[in-house]
């Protein structure tokens, strides 16, 4: 909205000329340093691409290291028949994917109460769970580690060393945020709405299905893929909760099993990581506006 | 549900039985068929080398009717450790895991004693080395087996053709394939004015000096050769002491001629400088010369593996030991024993060895002179001083001989090279004895 | 922000029809047993081992016995953990003042281009942000590997010899303090483009009437407009940055001499792979007065715009 105003400014404004000279070279200088800057952020996963695509002799040879003389698909192929790595990927899909709903349920049903609703310490819940993102995992993971073994003696439930304890763990870094996200939503949602709705005998859980849902769908969209973005990166719990390489998630399984301490394959380390960045990536290009609207939801809500 | 409890009890029952049988007769094979073993074993690092180890398993499987679920689990970023600092933490775990060098001993309490897996096993193969015996035996007691998978003697690789060019020397006529080595010459103060050399032609050689177990082991080995200890066998600290400071003096001098990046190097950066090309000596099992001849053969040609230079303490090289254990919550032990036993003979020691080209090496004296190591090549030969047939230097740990508790600590937060490090980069010796001293007192806490 | 959602419709509704009134009494029961699979959730996972971090941080390293401030105490005696304060916050406050900067640079060029532009340039620009950290530090941990460093070849064409990017000391805080901000500032950037958008366009143009130079523009009227962004990004950022652990633990693991170790991976180190748990739960509990603090601003700015709203 905002741009459109600079761009209409901007040709309908009378052409003074040094008024106009100044903008073209305010426009040159942005594109100049826009494009150093494209090579900066983009420089790493092009590099990914670059070395994925070569043999590990090319590699060991030393030559130019930016440019692919003998192009090979090899890595790839490699990698993709690899069971191990088959396995990683249907480990992270299925931890994410269960992640994404069992947050989206939680968060939406709960932000609507928080938002809606009133009850006896809602309001100091509301600010709980705010604060609750603000405690970082590097916090967590030692007592968690503590708590596992407890379990598994009283309850005789191992959760250490299985891939879907990571359900169960995740929820605790995207729940916080993702109900921010959506009591933001929520309350920007006429009140009338859902007074009218009430009124006509409707039940609460009628009004959010009915009426809030639809209503709030792009903040639903934008913060089911933040969930999956964080649930897919997550590294610190897998890597401390699992060790098996039938249990590990994506990206701890190409840190720790691609990677062998003495022998090294980096056309595969570049490989598994473009491959493991990609599921994001694909959501990404596809929804990015949802995306950002998830980023920028509390600075443009909140 | 009562069937499902008579069931337990009858299995519960079964296995006593089975572990009064075992206490009688050590070896009785067959009376766990009900059993099912899960392994954790080493990822090794050598392309194919778990397959001989995964074939082993499934004959002894296959003949035992056991069924067994195999892991491999890579030490890279300490993921075996973390294992088994889980599996510890959680009482459930591997029927068999594989606990590198300081495990056992940290472990010592939780881990079923294996003497009637070890002592039979000596009797057969001879005696294991004194670094072996030190980390794996404790108070009498064998708290796991020695294994050959991913033990190793991190000796010096070399380039033949840079080390004649740069300072002269013939590494080959030094270490002849198939004869005793003739390197009274080769100690410190020849290796010192070789690393010089090779440093102006542009070729330096190539020494770790961050915190993983390659830089650590080498530091640790030359530590020796000056006879330094930082903590001696009965706990006292001892670093602020002359054989200490002739060490820092020394590895002072040899930095200045190691590439300026060697502090953060990990366990694969020495591969890496010697395979690229740009190094003309590194301390390493043969996986270098193996990446080498997959990725570069025209360089593994020129690579030799051959013995430590001699100090004047003696000649030390850094062993660097795997062993199998048993957790003594392990629901299957006699079986975890029988599978070790199996995997530790004679014949099955020599299928690992052969599969990871050399790699791996048994602890037992006899079984240090397979064919494979004179046979490897190109260069052929290149492998045969690896194993250290001649008894030509002592095979150390770094922290020998402090108590384990301690000795653990000083590998696994490399203070030797961190001591190195400081000095070498113009702190005073005494800050740096200092520091050390402060970091070995936090270490005797419990 | 959300406690004001939470009372107003109460309020409005309060004196409607009695039918409505039945409703809301009965309304904070289900709202309750709606909230309640957030509430065990965080009760269970998050606040209940916090708790027993710092129970577990007062015990003895074989966890038979209490000891107090015992661990602590021992902790202060370490240099390596001063070391490890140090570092943690000066990695937290360069890397979050880089990305501040950064983000805000890029977001101003992105509004000054044409609309139609826009939103390719901050599609290509928010890549670094959405890939899984822990593999694009792969991706940097090759572009800075020792013996084949692509940085170094591009170097050593302007005639710059071979930098130790994770090698030495300094350096390494360099690398690690770089990938964090290469991370970190596409979020920056997107936030303030959607604040600069918000920024009422009468206003810039008053201000060149006035003859305001460009510096005067956004000293005067962009930064006052973004305050509160800018102060919630940076702590929210600073926060994320502190309690980092993948990019540290990928890159240098702590290395050389542990000069980039945070509290994140130094308790790792500590009570994990060291096996001193009670140990690596005190190192972890020191992230806590910090956080508290960034936590109180934040707070009092939702408070505070919350009752401007």
């Amino acid at each position: 909205m905002a741009n459109t105003a600079v761009a209409t400014g901007a040709s309908t404004r009378p052409n003074y000329g040094s008024m106009s000279r100044d903008r073209t070279w305010a426009l040159r200088w942005s594109y100049f340093f826009l494009v150093l800057f494209a090579i900066f952020f983009l420089m790493p996963p092009i590099y990914m691409l670059i070395t994925s695509l070569k043999t590990s002799a090319e590699i060991s040879a030393a030559k130019n290291p930016w440019w692919i003389s003998n192009p090979t698909l090899q890595n790839y192929i490699e990698l993709l028949t690899q069971n191990q790595f088959l396995v990683f990927f249907r480990n992270s899909a299925i931890v994410s994917i269960c992640v994404v709903i069992i947050t989206m349920l939680i968060s939406v049903i709960a932000a609507f109460a928080l938002a809606r609703m009133k009850f006896w310490g809602s309001a100091t819940l509301a600010t709980g769970v705010f604060l609750t993102y603000l405690i970082p995992e590097t916090l967590l993971f030692i007592p968690l580690f503590k708590m596992f073994a407890w379990v598994n003696e009283v309850f005789g439930v191992q959760l250490m060393n299985h891939w879907w304890t990571m359900i169960i763990l995740y929820p605790t870094l995207t729940v916080p945020f993702a109900t921010w996200i959506m009591i933001g939503y929520f309350a920007s949602i006429p009140k009338e709405l859902d007074e009218a709705a009430l009124i006509d005998g409707a039940t609460w859980m009628q009004t959010l299905t009915k009426i809030f849902i639809p209503v709030a769908l792009p903040g639903i969209i934008a913060a089911t893929i933040f969930t999956f973005t964080v649930s897919w990166a997550q590294f610190l719990y897998p890597l401390a909760f699992t060790t098996s390489t039938s249990e590990l998630v994506l990206p701890v399984g190409i840190v720790t099993t691609l990677i062998k301490g003495d022998v090294f394959n980096w056309g595969q380390i570049m490989t598994g990581a473009l491959l493991g960045a990609a599921p994001p990536l694909i959501i990404y290009a596809f929804l990015m506006d949802y995306y950002i609207a998830g980023l920028t939801a509390g600075a443009t809500k909140g | 549900m009562g069937s499902n409890k008579v069931n337990r009890r009858r299995f519960v029952a079964g296995t006593a039985a089975a572990s009064a049988a075992f206490v009688a007769a050590p070896f009785v094979r067959g009376a766990y068929a009900a059993g099912k073993l899960s392994v954790g074993f080493w990822d090794h690092w050598v392309p194919g080398a778990n397959k001989a180890t995964e074939a082993l398993v499934k004959e002894w499987a296959d003949k035992e009717k056991v069924e067994v679920s195999m892991d491999f689990i890579t030490s890279q970023g300490n993921k075996l450790l973390l294992t088994t600092a889980a599996e510890s933490t959680a009482k459930s775990g591997h029927d068999v895991l594989a606990f590198s060098t300081w495990l056992p001993s940290r472990y010592a309490d939780q881990l079923v004693p294996m003497n009637d897996v070890v002592e039979p096993l000596i009797k057969a193969n001879g005696p294991v080395n004194g670094t072996v015996e030190y980390l794996g035996k404790v108070g009498g007691k064998w708290l796991a087996v020695p294994a050959t998978s991913g033990s190793q003697i991190k000796g010096p690789c070399s380039r033949i053709d840079l080390l004649k060019k740069h300072a002269g020397i013939d590494i080959q006529a030094m270490y002849p394939a198939g004869a005793p080595p003739k390197a009274d010459g080769w100690n410190l103060d020849t290796f010192l004015k070789a690393a010089e050399a090779c440093q102006k032609g542009g070729n330096p050689f190539g020494l770790g000096l961050g915190a993983t177990s390659d830089s650590v082991d080498t530091a640790g080995a030359l530590f020796h050769a000056f006879g330094a200890q930082l903590v001696n066998e009965k706990g006292d600290i001892t670093v602020k002491s002359d054989p200490v400071r002739q060490a820092l003096d020394y590895y002072k001098k040899l930095m200045a001629f190691l590439p300026p990046d060697v502090p953060s190097w990990d366990d694969a950066s020495n591969n890496k400088f010697l395979v690229s090309g740009q190094g003309s000596l590194i301390m390493n099992p043969p996986s270098a010369w193996a990446v080498a001849k997959r990725d570069a053969p025209q360089i593994a040609e020129q690579l030799w593996t051959h013995g430590f230079p001699a100090g004047p303490k003696g000649r030390y090289a850094p062993f660097l030991p795997f062993f199998w254990g048993t957790w003594n919550f392990s629901k299957n032990q006699s079986a975890a024993k029988s599978l070790v036993t199996h995997l530790s003979q004679a014949s099955s020691a020599e299928k690992m060895v052969i599969a990871s080209g050399g790699y791996d090496l048994p602890a037992f004296a006899n079984l240090t002179t397979f064919k494979v190591w004179a046979e490897e090549g190109p260069p052929k030969g290149t492998l045969y001083h690896y194993p250290n047939p001649h008894n030509h230097q002592t095979l150390s740990i770094a922290a020998a001989p402090a108590p384990h508790k301690i000795a653990e600590q000083i590998y696994t937060q490399a203070i030797q090279t961190q001591m190195v490090v400081r000095f070498a980069k113009g702190e005073a010796m005494d800050k740096t004895l200092d520091w050390a001293a402060k970091e070995l007192e936090g270490f005797s806490r419990n | 922000m959300a406690d004001i959602a939470a009372r107003n419709p109460a309020v409005v509704t309060g004196d409607r029809r009695s039918s409505l009134h039945k409703l809301m009494q009965r309304k904070s029961t289900i709202a309750f047993l709606m909230a309640l699979p957030l509430i065990l959730l965080l009760a269970i996972l998050v606040a209940y081992p916090a708790g027993f971090a710092v129970y577990l941080a007062t015990l003895n390293k074989g966890m038979t016995r209490f000891v107090g401030f015992g661990n602590f105490e021992f902790l202060f005696g370490r240099d390596t953990f001063w070391l490890v304060v140090y570092q943690s916050c000066l990695f937290a406050i360069t890397a979050v003042i880089f990305k501040a900067i950064i983000g805000f640079v890029v977001a101003h060029f992105v509004h000054n281009i044409p609309s139609k532009g826009q939103r390719k340039w901050r599609g290509m620009l928010l890549v670094p942000w959405v890939i899984p950290p822990a593999m694009s530090t792969l991706a940097w941990l090759w572009l800075f590997d020792p013996s084949y460093s692509a940085l170094n070849w591009i170097l050593a064409h302007f005639g710059i010899g071979n930098v130790p990017w994770t090698g030495e000391a300094g350096w390494a805080r360099f690398s690690v303090i770089l990938v964090n901000v290469w991370i970190g500032s596409p979020f920056f950037m997107i936030m303030y483009l959607a604040a600069l958008k918000s920024v009422p366009e009468q206003l810039y143009e008053a201000a060149s009437i006035d003859g305001a130079t460009w510096w005067q523009r956004i000293w005067y009227v962009t930064l006052p407009m973004m305050r509160n962004i800018i102060a919630i990004t940076a702590l929210f950022s600073l926060i994320v940055t502190f309690a980092n652990f993948d990019i540290v633990r990928v890159l240098t693991a702590g290395g050389p001499l542990n000069s980039t170790h945070i509290f994140g991976t130094w308790a790792f180190r500590v009570g994990i792979e060291g096996g001193d748990i009670p140990l690596g739960a005190a190192v972890s509990l020191f992230m806590v007065p910090i956080l508290a603090v960034a936590a109180t601003f934040i707070l009092r700015d939702i408070t505070k715009r919350g009752s401007e709203v």
